[in-house]
């Protein structure tokens, strides 16, 4: 193996472009419970309309009006993406210690950004295909109008909402490189989402000292664009709501990576990658 | 076998039923042990419950006055409370197994497979128990409702019935999926289809036609329609009445139980002489 510590700029760039392309493929082949064709049904055709579902039927058992039921199909439809952008991503360092491959992965001297964005990066294609089943469900069962809808917009907002999930899986997978587990906190967060991000209400109606916390989360403007979108704002109508969900993803992925460095350190220190 | 060692006390056990009962005891001990050796993983099967009743308190907002209207999503809540670790026991018994490497041990124990299952379950059901209190304990604190039961007696039976109903479905569901590698991922894909055909935070009869049968064919229906029956003042629901409920609850139980010591019987036998158990 080269010595990458002698290597210029331009040629550490090409081999960590490398490693996250060996690392994306083996996104998913690594997934080696997951990688089936019932798995796939499950997570894309099931997930987001039971989710849809609850939170839709619970709208018309309270008489709200249809839009109303519309704004929470809307948000839950794309917020079920989460399952595969946040909770599998999160996993990727507890499931490399239940497989007794994560100190192996760990001594190799690739490039960590590349390596665990790489792994994550199979899962953004997974969301975006979950977050378009919803909205399929959407049209099809809860009678969401895609009339005048910019569907420029809406791939935008699936693709860069999965894109920006994706970062925060990561931020909670570092977690898991010191804890027995990330799943503790990767299941709070994924649920957490649905009362803070504007999945099933508008942030407003939050208490105040709360809806500080919601805008940190991509998944906040997400929902917002992804409204606007559905409702037929052009893209240069949806842009700043997409820039700050852009420069939230990249600030939590750096925090994430500071965390994911952080935490490696001490595990090495304190020989906690093996504790599951 | 004819004789059999006490797992737990290392006494001899003879006769069928006082065989499973310490089998039944062993395992939960076993369960305890591992629950309060780590307590951590008691947090995601409650954070999921916890979270849609939160956010459904929140939908109800101004229209949450009447306590028998809250006292109906407490109790939903509680359900799915239970519901979800239910799930976890059921899909994850035999995945943990797996990744400790204790797979083999289990099934070397000279007792049906199914018994070790029924303990570890029951333990998860139990657990879901406490999650139903907590769920009610925050209602009852944190929204204030009032929590006036009907008829106590009828509302204890109800849901006593309604927890073996719980562990019996989830022994089924382990069953399907004790084969599979992917078992806990799979039976956590049922927890929120279960929440919404079983009626737990809005009545079934809103539900499409389509779904009907299998919300019909879901023990938990009935159970919490029982529930509410013997908790709230003036309760309709589907209308069958209590008793009637509890009848069906209690069939459909009886018929989980014997579907789920079928297929653990052939599962295991195919099992054992394919040696796939193990398969990872």
């Amino acid at each position: 193996m080269k010595n990458t510590e002698r290597l210029g700029f331009p040629e550490r760039f090409l081999t960590a472009l490398r490693v996250f392309k060996g690392a994306f493929f083996f996104g998913r082949k690594g997934l080696i419970i997951w990688d089936s064709w019932e798995m796939w049904v499950m997570q894309i055709a099931i997930t987001p309309i039971a989710q849809i579902g609850f939170f839709a039927f619970l709208s018309i058992y309270l008489k709200y009006p249809v839009s109303v039921t519309q704004y929470i199909v809307i948000g839950n439809a794309l917020q079920s993406m989460s399952f595969s952008a946040v909770f599998a991503v999160a996993n990727i360092t507890s499931q490399d210690k239940w497989q007794g491959t994560l100190p192996s992965t760990m001594v190799t001297p690739a490039n960590r950004v590349a390596l665990f964005i790489g792994r994550a990066w199979f899962q953004v294609l997974l969301s975006a295909l979950i977050a378009t089943a919803g909205l399929v469900y959407a049209g099809a069962l809860f009678g969401v109008s895609f009339a005048s809808a910019n569907f420029v917009g809406i791939a935008v907002v699936i693709f860069l909402t999965s894109a920006a999930m994706i970062s925060f899986g990561l931020l909670i997978s570092a977690v898991g490189l010191y804890m027995r587990t990330a799943l503790i906190v990767a299941n709070v967060f994924l649920f957490v989402t649905l009362f803070l991000s504007g999945v099933n209400f508008p942030v407003s109606s939050l208490p105040g000292w709360l809806q500080p916390f919601s805008w940190t989360i991509p998944l906040t403007y997400g929902t917002t664009a992804l409204r606007m979108a559905i409702a037929g704002s052009s893209l240069t109508a949806l842009l700043p709501t997409l820039g700050w969900e852009a420069l939230d993803g990249v600030l939590v992925m750096i925090v994430g990576y500071a965390l994911f460095s952080g935490f490696e350190t001490l595990s090495r220190r304190t020989g906690r990658f093996e504790e599951y | 076998m004819s004789k059999f060692s006490g797992l737990a006390t290392g006494k001899r056990v003879d006769g069928y039923v006082s065989r499973r009962a310490q089998v039944l005891k062993a395992v939960m001990k076993l369960q305890a042990r591992l629950f309060f050796a780590d307590p951590q993983w008691v947090i995601p099967n409650i954070i999921a419950p916890f979270i849609f009743t939160l956010v459904a308190f929140f939908l109800f907002g101004g229209q949450a006055t009447s306590s028998s209207f809250l006292l109906y999503l407490v109790l939903g809540a509680g359900l799915m409370g239970m519901w979800g670790t239910t799930i976890y026991g059921s899909g994850f018994s035999i995945s943990f197994d797996r990744f400790n490497g204790t797979l083999e041990s289990t099934l070397a124990a000279p007792i049906p497979l199914s018994w070790i299952v029924i303990g570890r379950i029951v333990f998860n059901t139990l657990q879901g128990l406490l999650n139903a209190v907590l769920i009610l304990v925050i209602g009852l604190t944190w929204f204030q409702v009032g929590f006036g039961l009907v008829n106590p007696p009828l509302f204890f039976l109800a849901a006593v019935c309604t927890f073996i109903s719980l562990a019996a479905f989830g022994l089924v569901l382990s069953a399907v999926v004790v084969l599979s590698r992917k078992g806990g991922f799979i039976t956590n894909a049922m927890e929120i289809p279960v929440y919404v055909a079983t009626g737990t935070m809005f009545p079934i009869s809103i539900l499409p036609w389509l779904a009907l049968p299998f919300a019909y064919f879901l023990a938990p229906t009935w159970g919490i329609e029982a529930i509410r029956l013997s908790a709230i003042q003036g309760y309709v629901g589907i209308g069958t009445g209590y008793w009637t409920d509890l009848g069906v609850l209690a069939l459909e139980t009886a018929g989980y139980l014997g579907i789920a010591f079928l297929l653990y019987k052939k599962v295991e036998a195919y099992a054992k002489r394919n040696g796939t158990l193990e398969e990872y």
